[in-house]
């Protein structure tokens, strides 16, 4: 058996970058042939490898560092650098979208009548469904740290309740919001108001999904018996990003629900 | 780097919190999701519901204004004119509600 002088991981070759890049290419060229020549095709082919992608490449990190132990404590230190570094570009991300909503909102133009919200826009009252969903996510917040310390107590039955506690939540929220989104009197062709409304709200949403499944999967993880009291850096990322998360909804309920209406 | 004796209690202090202790994180926490986080959820659910049924279900005149209801490019789907959460009884078409009644 073959050794290392040192505490890194090489890692072995892999396709997943190639079929996550084709993928990529596919579904975004696909997405045109879709707009342009009302095809489906290329676009569908592109979102199942990249779900297959995404499938198989992560499963050979769990395999790599549950099983055969390749996260030691610097590699670790590299995947928390990483992760950090990710979302600080999902914030920027957001960012972007905040900064279209303030534009269009501080200064509203003559064609909208001048006035923010727009005139003929009714927008939705914030202390209906809007405050039960931040309701909802600081609640999961609140329920992901107790599963934090379940985990780090050992205290395997807790995790798995405070988890699908969390989860449950998550898909709650995403519920009232496909409600919401149903029953507003406003839709996205609505000029400005739609569009900054639901990009930065459904962009928002869709990590919500994002994040559920993250959290989902490390349940399964930990049902599995894949977590350790002192090694769990998987359900750590999948918290950080869900708190993330939360603060970009509170931003958002904040600025476009509260301020915005 | 040497620290006043004060600064060192301080810090140990906020340290022993931020790890829960030896046995009280998980339970605190716990206790915090059922005695404030989850009862916050349903107080938010009762007051929904409430203002749902204090509402009334008139939907306002129909004014084409230029700036809402934008058609500048059809939609993928359907005949190009319906959003994707489109709902008949509270959006309009650039053409007004659809259907006799809204």
């Amino acid at each position: 058996m073959a050794h290392q002088a040192h505490a890194y991981h090489m890692v072995d070759p892999s396709p997943w970058p190639l079929t996550g890049a084709v993928g990529g290419l596919l579904m975004t060229s696909g997405l045109a042939i879709w707009f342009h020549f009302h095809s489906t095709t290329l676009m569908t082919l592109g979102l199942m490898l990249l779900l297959l992608t995404m499938y198989q490449w992560w499963r050979d990190i769990i395999r790599e560092g549950t099983f055969q132990g390749h996260h030691t404590p610097p590699v670790q230190k590299g995947l928390r650098y990483g992760m950090i570094l990710f979302i600080t570009s999902e914030v920027f991300f957001f960012l972007g979208f905040f900064w279209a909503f303030y534009h269009s909102s501080l200064a509203p133009t003559p064609e909208l009548g001048g006035c923010w919200p727009p005139t003929g826009i009714i927008t939705l009252d914030p202390f209906e469904v809007p405050l039960l969903n931040t309701a909802v996510l600081l609640a999961s917040g609140v329920t992901v740290t107790w599963a934090h310390h379940s985990l780090m107590e050992g205290e395997r039955k807790q995790a798995i309740q405070s988890l699908a506690l969390t989860i449950l939540l998550g898909l709650y929220f995403t519920a009232l919001q496909a409600m919401e989104y149903y029953e507003a009197p406003f839709t996205i062709a609505d000029g400005v108001y739609g569009s900054t409304f639901f990009v930065a709200t459904g962009f928002h949403g869709l990590h919500v999904i994002i994040g559920s499944s993250f959290l989902a999967v490390c349940f399964l993880r930990q049902v599995q018996y894949h977590f350790t009291s002192e090694h769990h850096f998987g359900f750590e990322a999948a918290a950080w990003y869900w708190h993330f998360v939360d603060v970009v909804w509170l931003f958002l309920y904040v600025s476009i629900y509260w301020w915005g209406s | 780097m040497t620290m006043s004796s004060t600064a060192m209690v301080a810090r140990r202090a906020l340290t022993a919190a931020s790890h829960g202790g030896h046995e009280g994180g998980a339970r605190t926490w716990k206790i915090l999701s059922f005695v404030l986080a989850l009862p916050g959820v349903s107080v938010c659910m009762a007051n929904c519901y409430l203002k749902m049924q204090a509402h009334s279900h008139d939907n306002p005149e129909f004014v084409p204004y230029p700036h809402l209801r934008i058609r500048t490019k059809p939609w993928p789907w359907g005949d190009g004119n319906h959003s994707l959460f489109h709902n008949q009884h509270t959006n309009a078409l650039p053409t007004g509600y659809e259907g006799p009644h809204h």
